[in-house]
């Protein structure tokens, strides 16, 4: 059989195939690209999906499977509006806007990079369809829509509810918005993420990262068994301030630190600081059982808080983005919420404390205080030999040193050391009388 | 406990703990020759579902979302291990994989696909697999009567076949092909050239919608000649044909051509048209197989670095373009991870990421994840463990 023959033959298979596309399964993955831009009294949401996520659609083909290009206009933009534009909902200072009508709609081929920035995407969308006699078939497609709204004010506040999520198992979505001040403002997430204000007020930003900081805080049992460390010797709520505030000072120098970019770039860098927090756990532990000076722990309780703050930094990278321009407010919130977890945390741990010496160790109090330890410690220790083995598959090059890296340096090692000494000299004012006492009382035990 | 004291244990513990991490300052030398670094995943991919397990690892390709897909051959050579898929069965396992099998970058399989099916030939022995710009997957053939080769869907469907089994009569047939080894593109042309092969002596280079023969060439840019030359000798001068099989043939990004001359250890460039340029001669005291079996570019715009598998000697060299200099290599014999068995095929993704699949015994795919540039230290790295001073 010739070359030509084949040909003729493979043409006549294709002739006898289907001639619009079949039904199929959900999509395990895709991404999806979008832009948001309003300007003057219209806004532009410009979006890039695979086609094989429009589902239940009957896109005209040829051949095999080839999308019919020439033919496939209308039914592109019944897609468009089934599966994208009745979904998507977006809102005008809390208001949804009405349904948007399709500037655009067209496919373009797998491998077309057009969707890395907005004035490349928006002239591909709005250009020439793609040549009718491409043979691209239909589920290697990608589906570009230019959607417009009609909106009263570029400068009012705007909300995306995507309502994605169902085009796939698993929906990962690049979201880039355009406030009319020329920034960007770049989200990235997977699956729903609810309401995500697009160029949030700061009091939105702030409730936000509050609600973030208090679930971080119970959420991470490292954290939490570092607090249960701490608070092991003491009795008092009040003597614990101490403590507590040199904890919070620290991890919020290095978490603001982290969000400023002021920490190293480096990939062996959260597992270095994941094993030095499980590293704390295991030494407040072993402090607890050889006997803690508890008027000093604030210090050292400090130096693991700087290593804490970059614990919650690594999980503040992600959600970081949601807080629009308002980075400081998020930050500080974030620190409110991780406070108000503590102080939830520490009410429960004390009274529980409390009750475990009055009425379970009574006078064996101390053996019981060091077994306590003791299981915190094995446990912390586990963690720390895991996370060191984690670590220890990265290569760690130290950056170079130059002179801009230590004036740097520099200025955050005296301005660590001058909030921690200012922070001190407060709250030894305000904590001493009660520490004393305390000590004295633990001596005579 | 006094305050030195407690200063003095918790720096003590800090400095145990960041030694026990194995932790090393390694200064920078930025007199030292750079070159793409990389590490084996000893994870990737997670294992088969279903008691699947792979033959041959003939072919590697990674498409336009960065998903990895790989061709092999199910139940060719694979000894002794398939013992649920007798008749009557004769164990609990195992049972010949798909032979088209797509991972996502987490090494999880998404897909799976492959073999004989109405309106096409399935190669004897199936060869290389490519995605194209439109991700679609390309399968060559080098079984006796391959000379044909296949273009699919993801989805397995059957897009376009070009040659016919059996009729291939040699290097200068515009019909057929002669057992091909590998497929690739120039997009911008329209083109796809393919190392043609374990049959012909051949860079052969076809429309990509029609499948029309356009041009042909063989080594320097001579006519291609079947003539049997006989089997290679490093002293011999250097063959004016290429010698069986023609293992690659990838353009690349700014118009030249790099041929894999597996047997005769070398690299030949060309122009797209055919013009010769250079060659590189690798490891020339190989024998039998040969050392120049596939090649990747990295993923620059620039694509500044070539990736060559060498499946006889077992290793990946990293190759700057410009100057088509061996900068380093890595990779050694073994059954370990990072460790290969005639490693047969190699692509990378958009991360840079390093994917190679191994023949023979191999039987498998693998993952080297770029660790970015670094100063060049060893003439031979070895295993890439991901471990610190490996």
């Amino acid at each position: 059989m010739s070359r030509r023959l084949v040909v003729a033959w493979t043409a006549g298979l294709l002739f006898l195939a289907p001639s619009t596309s079949p039904a199929h399964e959900i999509p395990s993955d895709i991404t999806v690209q979008a832009f948001v831009k309003p300007e003057g009294q219209r806004l532009r949401f410009l979006v890039r999906i695979p086609l094989r996520a429009m589902r239940d659609m009957e896109f005209p083909l040829r051949g095999p499977g080839y999308l019919d290009i020439g033919r496939a206009d209308a039914e592109l933009r019944n897609a468009a509006m089934l599966w994208i534009g009745n979904e998507v909902r977006l809102y005008e200072d809390g208001t949804r806007l009405a349904t948007p009508k399709i500037l655009a709609a067209r496919v373009s081929i797998p491998s077309d990079r057009s969707f890395q920035n907005f004035e490349r995407a928006l002239e591909h969308v709005a250009g020439p369809r793609l040549p009718d006699h491409t043979s691209l078939y239909w589920e290697h497609a990608m589906l570009d829509v230019l959607f417009e709204y009609p909106i009263r004010s570029d400068q009012s506040e705007f909300a995306i509810d995507p309502g994605l999520e169902r085009l796939a198992l698993r929906v990962a979505t690049v979201l880039r918005f355009f406030p009319p001040d020329g920034t960007v403002r770049a989200y990235q997430y997977a699956g729903d993420p609810g309401i995500v204000t697009l160029d949030p007020r700061w009091h939105q930003a702030a409730l936000r990262f509050v609600v973030l900081g208090f679930d971080h805080i119970l959420d991470g049992f490292d954290h939490l068994l570092f607090l249960l460390c701490l608070v092991i010797p003491f009795r008092r709520f009040r003597s614990l301030v101490l403590i507590v505030t040199a904890f919070t000072v620290a991890h919020s120098i290095t978490l603001i630190a982290s969000a400023f970019d002021l920490v190293p770039n480096m990939l062996w860098f959260p597992p270095l600081v994941e094993t030095l927090i499980a590293a704390s756990i295991v030494y407040m532990a072993l402090e607890n059982i050889v006997g803690a000076n508890l008027r000093r722990r604030w210090m050292i309780t400090f130096g693991f808080g700087l290593v804490h703050g970059f614990g919650f930094s690594f999980a503040l990278r992600e959600t970081l983005q949601f807080g629009g321009s308002h980075l400081l407010a998020s930050l500080v919130s974030f620190n409110i919420g991780v406070e108000l977890g503590q102080l939830f945390a520490l009410a429960l741990l004390i009274p529980a404390l409390e009750l475990l010496r009055r009425f379970v160790l009574k006078e064996r109090e101390r053996i019981g205080m060091i077994v306590l330890s003791a299981l915190v410690a094995h446990t912390g220790w586990h963690w720390m030999a895991d996370r060191a083995s984690v670590l220890r598959q990265y290569q760690v090059h130290w950056p170079a040193v130059n002179v801009g890296m230590l004036v740097t340096a520099v200025v955050w090692i005296v301005a660590i050391a001058g909030m921690g000494w200012l922070a001190f000299r407060w709250l030894r004012h305000l904590t001493e009388p009660s520490a004393a006492a305390e000590v004295v009382a633990q001596a005579s035990n | 406990m006094s305050k030195k004291h407690n200063l003095g244990v918790a720096a003590g513990l800090l400095a145990a703990t960041i030694l026990s991490a194995g932790c090393q300052s390694q200064a920078q030398d930025s007199d030292a020759v750079q070159a793409p670094m990389f590490e084996v995943d000893p994870l990737w991919p997670k294992p088969l579902p279903n008691h699947w397990v792979l033959g041959s690892a003939i072919g590697v390709t990674v498409d336009s979302e960065d998903h990895v897909w790989i061709v092999h051959r199910g139940n060719g050579n694979l000894r002794t291990e398939l013992g649920a898929s007798t008749d009557p069965p004769t164990g609990e396992c195992c049972i010949p994989a798909p032979n088209v099998l797509e991972f996502d970058q987490e090494g999880n399989l998404l897909t799976s696909w492959g073999g004989p099916g109405d309106g096409y030939d399935w190669p004897e022995s199936n060869h290389g697999i490519t995605a194209d710009h439109l991700d679609n997957l390309w399968i060559g053939g080098n079984g006796g009567n391959d000379a044909h080769l296949l273009k699919f869907a993801q989805d397995g469907t059957f897009l376009m076949q070009i040659g016919r089994p059996g009729a291939n009569t040699g290097s200068h047939d515009t019909q057929n092909f002669g057992r091909v080894a590998k497929i690739a593109f120039d997009v911008s042309a329209n083109e796809a050239y393919i190392a043609d092969g374990y049959g012909n002596k051949r860079v052969a280079v076809i429309d990509m919608d029609t499948g029309e023969f356009k041009r042909y060439w063989g080594a320097y840019g001579n006519e291609p000649d079947d003539t049997d030359i006989g089997r290679y000798n490093p002293d011999d001068p250097p063959a004016q044909q290429f010698r069986n099989p023609v293992h690659c043939a990838e353009p690349s990004n700014d118009g030249f051509v790099y041929v894999c001359d597996r047997p005769n250890d070398r690299v030949q460039v060309f122009r797209t048209d055919g013009a010769f340029v250079q060659e590189l001669f690798v490891a020339t005291q190989t024998l039998g197989d040969g050392s120049t079996w596939d090649i990747a570019f990295s993923r620059d715009p620039e694509q500044r670095y070539i990736y060559l598998a060498d499946g006889k000697n077992m290793k990946i060299y990293v190759i700057e373009r410009a100057t088509m200099e061996i900068l380093t290599s890595f990779g050694d014999g073994g059954r370990q991870p990072g460790q290969f068995f005639a490693v047969h095929s190699i692509a990378t993704d958009s991360d840079g990421n390093i994917y190679t699949t191994e023949t023979y015994e191999g039987k498998r795919v693998q993952k080297f994840v770029y660790k970015g540039l670094g100063p060049v230290t060893d003439e031979n790295q070895g295993v890439v463990w991901p471990r610190r001073g490996r």
